[in-house]
């Protein structure tokens, strides 16, 4: 008994990672979001449409999906950006956008799957989230009660364009390059309005435990992000765990609580301060020292790879440059 | 011997007859549970047309009034849960009594000679080969391979612990509990080793590790079911055998018994019913601890009663805690069990103390 209860609770801990796995890449190269259908297709799809997802599986459509669950918010975001939000007949209590999406029944509850209520809920198309957001296991046991699944996992902002586009191709929606068009707009503004602009060491803190903090994992899509809103990432390993001792190296001149974001006591931009110069070796830190500690309060916009994902980056940019954004 | 002559607690009239009455409500309770799992999930599912598309499956009677979601929803997520749960819960009521009466150790369970971390070290393996290697592997195939995994490294931790705890003069016992447990540390260290490493697989290790009937499926029982029910069946016949061993190894010898013999056949089939069982469900924690210690108190030390009944009750305990976590937003079984049988558990101890005061 005891053997077991002493394996239980290493990954009870440990489970606070999955916190990062958002951010993280995935180990694995996963091939990008690409269709065989070619991309000057009319908008008006002839069913079947065979296409391939963020996992590399092929995936046949029958016809055009009119019940439709999601399993991760960043898919909810993306049919409802697509004008399909209508067609949602299952998402997850953590959906928060847009607010119709309240109105639909959950299938994921305190991030598990209830295979059953996704079953009952008939859709023709499940979107899954990739690298163990939807548990693999999930994915295959859905597949193999004959529910067609798309596994989404975009690691950059040209990866979740393609989601966009392959959404829209296999809901059949038009709204895709209009979207996609405003986004890259977007995306442009916030590169010109930092441009030249003195790019700080930054730390992104995604979660914070004794001893050990967790940030952008290298090469990771949030990396790339900071980058883009004008600053150098502070990187930690590719799950994001930088260690006490790399951290101090490291010395970020900016440190953005994206815990903030679901601490109230962060809030406050002295608490915060107050909070991380308590721990050891932070206070020496030049971010701590120059009163560079930003409650950050968009972790969510951040983090989620949808359509939001530029209000995301302007807010980082906004967070590390307030002076380009009067 | 005692508790059973002097102050059986429950005690249902003498005999065979007892064992009928114990065993057949046993049974019954079984039915009950597993009833009231097939009719109650998250979905809207419910009593009628579950029990209709359970009779129209199985007995082509009556007419489809119902969604082909409901039908897949009963037969093949729940119906599946509850085989598992019967089958698994069996084995692991059926394997801990074996291995507390074998062991003569009140703490044993299925788990204590390797199966627990041989199982974990093979699944937590198989799970993270999509990792380490750069093919791209079907979810069939991962699925299969975690299993066969679970499987082989739970029988294989057994064939290891008892190979090392071997001596020319037999297989002492303490020398087995005390190989069992440096096996099961070595092994656990190599778990928690590939967790360290197991980066964005590590939900999978934790779910996997936390035990779960909620991958049960027809095609995974068709490989566990027939293992686990040969060797309970096989285990059912040798309750004299576990009798004579209460009594120690040397009465034992001297009523006849080939103790070595029975030792490592009684290990084998248990660590098979074991291995079988937690290849399919992951390691789910205190049935078969507690499930013996139970109907020892309750019905006493007679193998031909307990045997049977530890495997009835255990298909009960699994099946109801299963139900309570598929209700509760999916919750890890083994905590259920936990809360189910613990305080009942500690109900009948207590009990138990004053009668014998």
């Amino acid at each position: 008994m005891a053997l077991r209860v002493r394996l239980h609770s290493i990954p009870a801990a440990l489970t606070l990672l999955l916190l990062v796995a958002c951010t993280a890449p995935a180990s694995s190269s996963s091939p990008s979001a690409s269709a065989d259908v070619p991309s000057t297709s009319p908008a008006a799809a002839a069913y079947p449409v065979t296409i391939t997802d963020d996992a590399g599986r092929e995936v046949t459509i029958d016809s055009s999906p009119q019940r439709i669950v999601s399993l991760a918010p960043s898919g909810t975001e993306i049919v409802c950006a697509l004008d399909a939000c209508g067609r949602l007949v299952g998402v997850t209590d953590f959906d928060d956008y847009p607010a119709e999406v309240s109105e639909v029944a959950d299938v994921v509850i305190a991030a598990q799957v209830d295979v059953e209520r996704v079953v009952a809920a008939e859709p023709d198309l499940v979107l899954a989230a990739g690298n163990e957001i939807t548990p693999s296991s999930v994915i295959a046991q859905l597949t193999d009660l004959g529910l067609t699944v798309l596994v989404l996992y975009p690691e950059s902002l040209d990866a979740v364009y393609a989601d966009i586009e392959l959404v829209a191709r296999a809901i059949d929606a038009t709204a895709a390059d209009d979207l996609i068009g405003d986004m890259r707009q977007g995306v442009d503004a916030v590169v010109s309005a930092v441009e030249g602009a003195d790019r700080p060491r930054a730390l992104y803190e995604v979660f914070h435990a004794e001893g050990a903090t967790y940030t952008a994992g290298e090469g990771s899509f949030l990396a790339s992000l900071i980058e883009l809103a004008g600053a150098v990432p502070v990187t930690g390993d590719a799950q994001g765990l930088l260690a006490a001792e790399e951290l101090i190296v490291a010395d970020p001149e900016l440190i953005l609580l994206g815990t903030a974001s679901y601490d109230p006591s962060l809030a406050d931009p002295e608490a915060a301060r107050d909070t991380v110069a308590a721990r050891a070796g932070w206070a020496e830190l030049a971010a701590v020292r120059d009163g560079r500690v930003v409650p950050y309060l968009d972790d969510i916009v951040t983090t989620r790879p949808g359509p939001r994902i530029v209000e995301g980056l302007e807010a980082l940019a906004r967070a590390i440059h307030p002076d380009r954004f009067d | 011997m005692r508790a059973a002559t002097v102050a059986p607690p429950l005690a249902l009239g003498p005999g065979l007859g007892r064992s009928t009455v114990v065993i057949g409500s046993g049974i019954v309770l079984l039915l009950a549970v597993s009833l009231a799992a097939v009719a109650a999930g998250t979905s809207g599912v419910g009593v009628g047309d579950a029990l209709a598309i359970v009779a129209h499956r199985l007995l082509g009677i009556g007419t489809v009034t119902w969604p082909l979601s409901s039908e897949t929803i009963v037969w093949e997520l729940r119906l599946p849960r509850i085989a598992a749960g019967i089958i698994v819960g069996a084995g692991l009521g059926c394997a801990g009594t074996v291995f507390q009466a074998l062991l003569r150790n009140p703490l044993a369970d299925p788990y204590i000679i390797g199966t627990a971390a041989g199982a974990s070290l093979g699944a937590v393996g198989a799970l993270l080969v999509p990792t380490v290697l750069p093919i791209a592997i079907g979810g069939w195939l991962g699925l299969g391979l975690v299993q066969i995994m679970a499987f082989a490294g739970g029988l294989a931790a057994v064939l290891a612990v008892y190979g090392i705890a071997r001596g020319r003069g037999g297989t002492p016992v303490v020398t087995l509990l005390l190989a069992g447990y440096a096996v099961s540390s070595l092994l656990a260290a190599g778990v928690a080793m590939l967790m360290f490493v197991s980066g964005d697989r590590l939900a999978a290790v934790v779910s996997w590790l936390l035990g779960s009937l909620a991958g049960a499926s027809w095609p995974r029982l068709a490989f566990a079911a027939p293992l686990i029910i040969v060797s309970f069946s096989l285990l059912l016949l040798r309750w004299r055998g576990l009798n004579a061993l209460l009594l120690g190894e040397q009465r034992a010898t001297h009523l006849g018994l080939e103790v070595e013999r029975e030792k490592r056949i009684l290990t084998g089939l248990a660590a098979l019913a074991t291995s079988a069982g937690v290849a399919i469900s992951g390691t789910i924690g205190f049935v078969g601890l507690v499930v013996p210690h139970l109907l020892r108190l309750a019905f006493g030390p007679d193998h031909r009663l307990l045997l049977p009944a530890s495997m009835v009750f255990g298909a009960v305990l699994l099946v109801l805690a299963d139900l309570g976590a598929r209700m509760v937003g999916g919750i890890p079984v083994g905590v259920v069990t936990a809360l189910i049988g613990a305080p009942f558990f500690l109900w009948l101890l207590r009990r138990s103390l004053v009668v014998h005061d």
